[in-house]
C-alpha cells in the first residue's frame, strides 16, 4: 500500500452551541488516511463520528484546525475537492417524489457528465439488485440505501467517504457491498467509513480509528482492534450443573464473570479452549454457544487494558 | 454554475405555474366579468363610499371615481387580491430555496457534489423566480384574454402592466422569506417570521394610506404593498422610481441570504 495520504486532518475542533449550552462535538483530531486503504472509523453514537465527516464535507465549519483531502483544503476548495469524492450520509434523504433514474440523471448533471455516470450508475444499481424507476417513496429503507450507494459511487470517485454505509441492506447485498470495497481497493482507490458494525470492519477494513466523546483513542490495524482474545460462553446441562463446577471454574485464571441459572452457566473466557472443555467434561453437555464480544466490549477492553482481556 | 440546478427546479415545480397561473386567471376572469356590468361596478363604488378610508384601502380601492371605470375597477380590485395571493406563493417559494430541503436532509447530499453554495443559492433563487414569472405572465394572460373574449371596454395594455407589475413585489416577498430562512434556519420559525412580514407590510400600507402624519407615512413607506401601483397605470401616475426601489430592496436581501448562507453550518 501506497504511504500517500489522501486525508490529512490536522487539530480539528467542533463546539456547538455557545455559553452554557456549548458542546464539544470534537476534540483537536489528528489523523490521516493513505491512498488505497479503507479506513473504518469506529466509535458509539455522539462519539463524533458523523461531525467528522460534516466537516471533511465542509457542511459544517471547524471551531479550529483545519483538514485537506488531495492535499487540498477542505473549505476553501471544496468544490473541486467533491468531484472526486463520493458521499453517503449516515440519515440519508432523497428527494421522494422523484424516481432514482431522475434523481442520478440531476446528480449526474451537477457532475457535468450525464451519459458516462448513467451509465456506470446502471450498472451499479444492477449489481445491488435496485429498481431505479421506482419513486423514492416506494423503496425501502435498504433500497434507499442502495440508491445512496449508486449516486455516491457512480462517477468512481478517488475517495468515497461512506456514514454507516450497511445499515439496512439484507446480508446478500452487505457481502456484494463488501465486494465492490474490495474492488475500490484493489484498484487504489480510498474509502473513509463510518461504522458499528464489528464484522464489516473486520471484513473490508485496513486500518481502524476508535473515537469516543470527540477524541481519537486510538489508530490501529483491523487485526490489532478486532483480535481481542476472549468469548462469552454459554453451556447448558442435561439435567443439573456438576457438583463443584462453579469452584472448578473459578479457580481457572481463564474463566471470569460466571454466572448460573438452573442447569446453565455464563461466563467470559480468555485464551485457549480446553481448560473449560476438561471442566465442563464431568457433566453431559446439552448446548455450548460461544459469541464474539460486541464491538462495545472491544471498546472497553482496548481503553481499560484490563489484564483480563488480551488485545 | 451551468444552470442544472435551475433546470431541476423547474422540471420539479413547473406545476405550480399552472396551479397558481390558473387559479389567479379564474380570479381575474370572474372580475373580467363583473366589469361587463356598470351597474355593479357602481353599485360597489357606492357601497365603499360609506366606508371609512382604512377600510376603503382594504378593499384596495383609494380611488372611488376610479373605481366606477372598468379599468380602474379591475386594476384596483384584482390586483389588491393577487398580490396577498402572490404573497403566499412567494412565502412558499422562498422556503423552498433552502429551508425545505435542509430540514429534509436532502442539502447535506446536494453540497456534497462540485456546486459552491452560492451557486446553488442563486440558482435556487433564479428557478423559483422563473416559476413566479410564469404565475405572473399566465395570470395576466388569462384576465386580459377575458377583457378581450367578454368584450369589455377596457385598456389590455394598462391591464396588462398593472398585472405585470405584481412580479417585483413578488419575488421581494420569496427574497425576504429565503433570507429569513437562511438565517433563522428553522423552517417552522421562518414561515412564521415571512407570514409576520406579509401581515404586518398589509396592516402598515392599510393604515398608512387611510391615516395622515408622518408616522402614517413612514408605515406606507415600508410596506411592499404600496409599491404595487395598479391605479397609476391607469392614472398614468406610475413612477418607476417605486420599482426599482424594490429592486434594490431583492438584491441587498439576496446578498444577505447569500452571505449567511455561505457562512454558516448547514443542518445545525
Amino acid at each position: 500500500m501506497a504511504s500517500e495520504s489522501v486525508l490529512e486532518i490536522s487539530g480539528l475542533s467542533k463546539t456547538y452551541g455557545a455559553g452554557k449550552m456549548q458542546t464539544l462535538a470534537l476534540n483537536r483530531l489528528d489523523l490521516s488516511v493513505h491512498r488505497g486503504e479503507i479506513f473504518g472509523y469506529l466509535g458509539p453514537n455522539g462519539a463524533g463520528k458523523t461531525t467528522t465527516i460534516r466537516l471533511l464535507l465542509d457542511l459544517i465549519r471547524p471551531s479550529s484546525g483545519s483538514a485537506r483531502i488531495f492535499g487540498l483544503d477542505t473549505r476553501a476548495d471544496s468544490v473541486e475537492i467533491h468531484r472526486r469524492i463520493g458521499f453517503l450520509p449516515g440519515e440519508l434523504s432523497l428527494w421522494e417524489g422523484r424516481t432514482g433514474d431522475q434523481i442520478i440523471h440531476y446528480v449526474a448533471s451537477v457532475r457535468g457528465d450525464t451519459r458516462g455516470i448513467a451509465k456506470q450508475a446502471g450498472e451499479l444499481a444492477e449489481q445491488l439488485d435496485l429498481d431505479t424507476s421506482k419513486r423514492v417513496r416506494d423503496l425501502s429503507s435498504g433500497n434507499k440505501r442502495k440508491l445512496g450507494l449508486v449516486i455516491a459511487m457512480m462517477h468512481s470517485p478517488a475517495l468515497l467517504i461512506l456514514d454507516e454505509p450497511t445499515g439496512g441492506l439484507d446480508p446478500l447485498v452487505q457481502q456484494t457491498f463488501h465486494e465492490m470495497m474490495d474492488d475500490y481497493r484493489a484498484k487504489g482507490r480510498t474509502v473513509f467509513l463510518s461504522s458499528h458494525v464489528l464484522s464489516e470492519v473486520q471484513a473490508i477494513c485496513d486500518r481502524v480509528g476508535i473515537l469516543r466523546d470527540g477524541e481519537l483513542k486510538a489508530v490501529e490495524s483491523v487485526e490489532k482492534i478486532t483480535n481481542v482474545e476472549f468469548h462469552w460462553v454459554d453451556v447448558t446441562f442435561r439435567d443439573t450443573l456438576p457438583a463443584g463446577l462453579q469452584q472448578q471454574l473459578e479457580s481457572l485464571p481463564s474463566i471470569t464473570n460466571i454466572s448460573t441459572n438452573g442447569a446453565r452457566v455464563r461466563m467470559r473466557m480468555a485464551g485457549d479452549f480446553d481448560p473449560l472443555l476438561r471442566a465442563i467434561s464431568s457433566g453431559y453437555v446439552e448446548t455450548l454457544h460461544v459469541e464474539e464480544p460486541s464491538l462495545e466490549e472491544i471498546f472497553l477492553a482496548f481503553y481499560s487494558g484490563d489484564e483480563e482481556t488480551t488485545i | 454554475m451551468n444552470g442544472t440546478v435551475v433546470g431541476n427546479t423547474l422540471r420539479t415545480s413547473w406545476k405550480q405555474i399552472l396551479y397558481w397561473g390558473l387559479g389567479l386567471g379564474v380570479l381575474g376572469l370572474y372580475i373580467d366579468f363583473i366589469a361587463m356590468s356598470p351597474d355593479i361596478i357602481s353599485g360597489y363604488a357606492d357601497l365603499l363610499k360609506s366606508m371609512p378610508p382604512a377600510m376603503l384601502q382594504a378593499f384596495g380601492a383609494s380611488d372611488i371615481a376610479l373605481l366606477t371605470t372598468a379599468e380602474g375597477w379591475i386594476v384596483s380590485v384584482f390586483v389588491s387580491e393577487a398580490a396577498i395571493f402572490l404573497s403566499v406563493f412567494a412565502v412558499m417559494a422562498g422556503l423552498n430555496i433552502t429551508a425545505n430541503d435542509e430540514q429534509s436532509g436532502v442539502m447535506d447530499v446536494i453540497l456534497s457534489l462540485p456546486i459552491s453554495r452560492g451557486a446553488y443559492l442563486l440558482e435556487r433563487w433564479i428557478g423559483f423566480a422563473l416559476i413566479g414569472l410564469g404565475i405572473v405572465l399566465l395570470c395576466a394572460l388569462i384576465t386580459v384574454g377575458g377583457l378581450i373574449g367578454m368584450n369589455v371596454d377596457a385598456p389590455q395594455d394598462v391591464i396588462l402592466k398593472s398585472i405585470l407589475n405584481l412580479y417585483p413585489a413578488t419575488l421581494l416577498v420569496m427574497t425576504v422569506t429565503g433570507l429569513l430562512a437562511t438565517s433563522l434556519r428553522r423552517r417552522a420559525v421562518a414561515i412564521g417570521a415571512a407570514a409576520a412580514f406579509v401581515v404586518v407590510s398589509y396592516i402598515f400600507n392599510v393604515i398608512g394610506a387611510a391615516a395622515s402624519g408622518a408616522i402614517a407615512d413612514l408605515m406606507e413607506s415600508v410596506s411592499y404593498f404600496s409599491y404595487i401601483h395598479g391605479e397609476a397605470f391607469v392614472t398614468g401616475t406610475y413612477d418607476p422610481v417605486d420599482s426599482v426601489i424594490i429592486l434594490v430592496a431583492i438584491v441587498l436581501g439576496f446578498a444577505i441570504s447569500l452571505n449567511m448562507f455561505v457562512s454558516r453550518d448547514i443542518g445545525v
